[in-house]
């Protein structure tokens, strides 16, 4: 890796005076939470910053804590191997927790934050591999568009067909979570929903609504219906750990036999985590049964587009979605 | 007279006295006239479980590896590979050599690249870091020549030339093709299919390399990642510009080979070249990324096979099409009919070159390609005709070990309570259980070649040396089991010591011919030290060297029932303690091996997803040794087989000529998770009394099982591995 300064602020305001806006946007000056990722874009020449302003130093930063009116609010610097340890968290907000446990390994989970994840680069192979000067890293081309393109987005793809990588932001999404952004200018608050940004819609080189100098502080989860139940799924290639070929983030309201209203998020299918309205209209009002599921499995698939390698994930989205439901159901 | 019914022991006539008279008495005594395994139940050792001698070493990390090791003034090393797989390089030495913490330079002046990541220079500075940063201030600029990375490219009109033999090497043909036609005609059901396996890498966790330690002078050592301690002094001579015989070469510890790890190999002598510029010590063992690239792999393989069955379940027509994908090399692939008998053979292989590295030994080189082929036919050939897959397994393997093998893996699967015996499930039901099953065989065979030490102190110590190299295979632990058991001593009674090209002779671990070639040597030198023992106390203790026996830690006067503790009689041998070598003895080493397999599955309809749910293996290998590390290897054969199966591939990037996957999170290795219940069963109806080595069979047909069982389950067969949800989907018709 490239050599570079390391600055280690003791809170978010000297944090956000180390972060000129220019510098970050020009990839001079990058932030540094767990780790997880930046290092291995460090090593990979992928990042290759002057200075690196580490977060890990500031307290306050890592905490879960109730808010009044029953959300939960999480800090940045939270691991995600506290995160899927929480056992309230586990019992009010299973998706949570269990998509936190499926990422990676345990070493990892023990290291990487929740900022990180929701903050981590793609990991298309020809973005991470150094020789591809690919669409996300200032080339012409997103090669897997006519190239190797099996673990590609099926969902809102081009011109960039990467897929989002991160398992706790499909989560959030079916959470209807925000986070909240501070800068030199102050904070504002994004939904999940829009904080993830379609290569379509913005900047092919970025994935968030994340400004050039911008720290992520926390993710706020707002208070859930009673009787909410949620389920995570995820569909791993290699289960010892690996990403999602496809992954399923569930939130319903049942009565035991109806599902009187649900939200549902794909994750390992599209630049962003997708959140399948069609399905959770199909959803709403059904009886629990398998011809619901297999409607909402359709419903959520429609206008699907694969490209040459991945029209599989159809079907295993489906597949995974309908195993879900059941899951909820049984 | 085979080694079965030869004497193990002696009947000597001694006088006893009983009751104050003497007697004449018949005792059995030690086999006098050259050493035996003797009787399977007769061992302590032998044929027991004994735990790794190096086990805690390994486990807590304090044993050294070459990649461990760190010398004063020791320079870090890097190696430029080609990032094309054709071309040419123009390098920035100069801003290399001006690089802070660099030393030395060397540029492998290639004319011609022929090969993705075929080495083009080397860097050695102060720390590993300074030395990645020499490579980048070497500004490669690499100009691409036309390429063909995938057989598909390389098999294309037009396509640019990968060797001066053609992208289509030599065909060699076996056989008679009309014979094979008539047959097929006659067949009661025939299939023909075209399976194809990916290129898969070793993936030794410790990668290629040495720490070469050499400072000016006239001698060298080398800590060596090697399968053949014995087989680098010799090619690091010429860079070094010393003798063989000026340089030792040490191998205690390494981590993991598969076959790839044979001679200095192009990294090794890098480093040498470096630390003769240097006068320095040079670490270099190569990255993950350049071990994917340029440290070999097992060829992949794309067959075209059509057969025939007769009505009685007979094999009787084979016809195959063999192209061998080792990128600049031949690759390698085991003859058809793979181990079965088929009536009528016809057969042509021949390889097809790409501009990657050249395939090299890995573990059963060709076998589990050409399982993989047969086994799959195999079970097609069964659902056409409606017969049963045992069976006709059974039916068709000549050597009526098989028989017996299958009989005990279909047993332990649950075959005989498995619905589709001769036609695959159906999908449509929520869970789908499938079994498939494999059979493999091997020569294990050794030779003449070790030499091993055996030395007895005074003070009681035992060590038994030889310069072999331990796979992770438990070869240090037999070189002291073995004496151990000889004198009757446990396993803390004996110090082995390996790994140094100092010590005596030992073959290279390649074609699993180490235990056949070093066990009886060990045992050699083990009966040969006891013998010298007897014969020098007999004298002294006033008896005969036949009745002297050594169990329990104690030397036994069967005459006069006197027992002297081990120690105390090592204090009667002379001053400079007693020492006897040992080299092999045919009789104490075999030859073949037959191993089956099973594989149960549960495969999801719905998402692909394919879990093992258990593996069963069946396999003979005359005695064993030491059966802990015995199961261990065919534990580990049936992970990697099974690893093959489901996830691993080497995958090249077809128009930018690269591969995609060279690291392990994209290069997938199978991990805890996906080990289902493995059952490793040792085949103790083999009473041979004789060493054989074993390792490489037990990798051989787990992943033909697994696709079989995959099949089985639900009519998904997959016939391109590995078997990830995309082909499984597809197989079932939902893609
Ligand atoms: C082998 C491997 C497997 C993995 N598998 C998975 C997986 O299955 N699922 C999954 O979701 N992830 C996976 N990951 C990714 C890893 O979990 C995430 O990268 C991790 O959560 C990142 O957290 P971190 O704190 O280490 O981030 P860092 O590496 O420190 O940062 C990641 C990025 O986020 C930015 N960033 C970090 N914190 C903030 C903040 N507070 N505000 C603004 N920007 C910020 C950094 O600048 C950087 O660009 C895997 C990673 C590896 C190495």
């Amino acid at each position: 890796m490239k050599a570079f300064r390391l600055h280690n602020p003791r809170t978010i305001e000297e944090a956000l005076q180390l972060l000129e806006p220019e510098r970050v946007s020009s990839l001079k000056t990058a932030v540094l939470a767990g780790g997880m990722d930046l290092v291995t874009e460090l090593k990979e020449y992928l990042a290759q910053p002057d200075d690196i302003v580490n977060l890990k130093g500031i307290e306050g930063l890592s905490g879960i804590e109730a808010e009044p009116g029953g959300g939960v609010r999480i800090g940045a610097l939270c691991t995600l191997a506290r995160l899927e340890e929480h056992p309230v968290l586990q019992r009010t907000h299973a998706v949570l927790t269990q998509a936190a446990a499926s990422v990676a390994s345990v070493q990892i989970r023990s290291q990487a934050t929740l900022g990180g994840n929701l903050n981590q680069r793609p990991r298309c192979w020809y973005y991470r591999n150094e020789e591809s000067v690919c669409l996300k890293k200032g080339g012409t081309e997103c090669f897997s568009y006519g190239g190797l393109n099996k673990y590609n987005a099926i969902l809102g793809g081009g011109p960039s067909y990467i897929v989002h990588p991160s398992d706790l932001a499909p989560a959030l999404l079916a959470l209807d979570a925000s986070v909240e952004l501070v800068s030199r200018k102050g904070m504002r608050t994004v939904k999940i929903e829009k904080y993830f940004t379609l290569p379509s819609e913005g900047d092919v080189l970025r994935e968030t609504a994340l400004e050039p100098g911008e720290i992520l502080r926390s993710v706020v989860i707002p208070p859930q219906k009673v009787w909410m139940r949620s389920t995570w799924l995820k569909f791993k290639e290699k289960s010892s750990f690996d990403w999602a070929l496809s992954a399923v983030a569930l939130c319903a309201v049942t009565d035991g036999k109806t599902i009187r209203e649900a939200r549902v998020a794909l994750g390992g299918v599209a630049p962003v985590p997708w959140r399948a309205k069609a399905a959770e209209a199909a959803l709403a009002n059904a009886p629990m049964e398998r011809k619901s599921f297999e409607a909402a499995a359709e419903a959520a698939l429609r206008g699907a587009e694969p490209l040459s390698q991945n029209a599989y994930k159809i079907p295993l989205t489906k597949g995974l979605l309908i195993r879900a439901l059941e899951s909820l159901a049984g | 007279m085979s080694t079965q019914d030869k004497p193990k022991k002696k009947k000597v006539k001694v006088t006893r006295n009983e009751n104050g008279h003497p007697v004449e008495v018949e005792i059995e005594v030690d086999d006098v006239d050259g050493p035996s395994w003797g009787p399977r139940a007769g061992h302590t050792l032998v044929n027991h479980d004994v735990p790794r001698v190096d086990g805690p070493v390994k486990v807590s990390g304090r044993a050294p590896y070459p990649h461990d090791i760190r010398l004063p003034g020791m320079l870090h090393a890097r190696v430029l590979c080609a990032r094309i797989p054709a071309g040419s390089v123009r390098l920035d030495l100069e801003s290399a050599r001006k690089t802070p913490g660099v030393e030395v330079v060397l540029d492998l002046e290639v004319k011609e690249i022929r090969w993705l990541g075929q080495p083009v220079a080397a860097v050695a500075a102060t720390t590993p870091e300074k030395a990645a940063d020499g490579l980048r201030a070497l500004a490669a600029q690499f100009q691409a020549a036309g390429f063909a990375v995938t057989p598909e490219q390389a098999l294309a009109p037009n396509a640019p030339q990968v060797t001066r033999r053609g992208n289509k090497g030599k065909e060699s043909e076996n056989g008679d093709a009309e014979a094979v036609k008539a047959a097929l005609a006659a067949a009661a059901g025939t299939a023909r299919a075209e399976y194809s396996l990916p290129v898969q890498h070793h993936a030794s966790l410790e990668t290629h390399g040495v720490v070469v330690d050499y400072s000016g002078g006239d001698e060298a050592r080398i800590y060596a990642s090697t399968q053949s301690t014995f087989g680098i002094s010799e090619d690091a001579a010429e860079p070094l510009g010393l003798k063989a015989s000026q340089i030792e070469t040490i191998s205690e510890y390494m981590g993991g080979g598969f076959g790839a790890k044979f001679g200095l190999g192009i990294e090794g002598l890098i480093a040498c070249r470096l630390a003769k510029l240097a006068k320095r010590p040079v670490h270099l063992l190569l990255t993950r990324k350049d071990e994917f690239l340029a440290a070999g792999n097992r060829s992949g393989s794309r067959v075209v096979m059509e057969g025939g069955i007769a009505a009685d379940g007979k094999l009787t027509a084979l016809r195959a099409e063999i192209e061998r994908h080792g990128g600049i090399g031949g690759g390698s692939h085991a003859r058809q009919p793979y181990v079965y008998s088929v009536e009528k053979v016809h057969t042509k292989s021949y390889p097809v070159h790409t501009n990657t590295d050249g395939s090299r030994a890995m573990r059963a080189p060709g076998h589990p390609q050409a399982s993989f082929a047969i086994e799959s036919l195999i079970d097609e050939l069964c659902y056409a005709a409606n017969l049963d897959l045992l069976e006709v397994r059974k039916k068709n393997l000549a050597n009526p070990t098989y028989a017996r093998q299958l009989e005990r893996v279909a047993r332990e699967i649950g075959w005989y309570e498995h619905p589709h015996r001769t036609q695959p499930g159906r999908m449509d039901q929520r869970e789908c259980i499938g079994i498939g099953f494999g059979v493999s065989t091997w020569g294990g065979g050794g030779g003449e070649s070790c030499e091993v030490d055996v030395r007895i102190e005074r003070d009681g110590s035992v060590t038994s040396s030889v310069g072999t190299q331990d796979l992770g295979t438990g070869t240090r632990t037999y070189v002291a089991s073995i004496v151990a058991e000889e004198f009757g001593l446990g396993m803390d009674g004996v110090t082995a010591r390996i790994g140094s090209s100092r010590l005596g002779n030992a073959n290279a671990s390649g074609g699993s011919t180490t235990v056949a070639s070093l066990a009886p040597a060990v045992k050699n030198a083990a009966w040969k030290a006891r013998m010298k023992f007897a014969e020098h106390l007999a004298p002294l203790l006033g008896t005969q060297k036949e009745l002297l026996r050594f169990e329990k830690g104690e030397l036994v006067d069967q005459q006069s029932g006197k027992r002297i503790p081990f120690a105390k009689a090592c204090a009667m041998l002379p001053n400079e303690g007693l020492q006897a070598r040992g080299t092999w003895v045919a009789d104490l080493a075999g030859n073949g091996i037959q191993g089956a397999q099973a594989a149960k599955v549960r495969v999801d309809p719905l998402t692909g997803r394919v879990e093992v749910l258990k593996m069963v293996c069946v396999q003979n290998c005359g005695l064993p040794i030491n059966r802990l590390t015995l199961r261990s290897q065919i534990f580990g054969g049936m992970v990697q087989a099974l690893s093959y199966a489901l996830l691993e591939e080497r995958i090249m990037e077809p128009s930018l000529g690269l591969q995609i996957n060279p690291n392990f999170e994209d290069y997938k290795l199978a991990g805890s998770l996906e080990i289902g219940e493995i059952v490793a069963i040792i085949d103790d109806e083999d009473t041979r009394e004789q060493a054989i080595g074993v390792s490489e069979a037990t990798i051989v047909p787990g992943h033909s099982a697994i696709a079989n069982a995959v099949a089985n389950a639900c009519g998904a067969r997959v016939r391109h591995l590995p078997l990830t949800p995309d082909k499984v989907l597809a197989a079932l018709g939902k893609v």
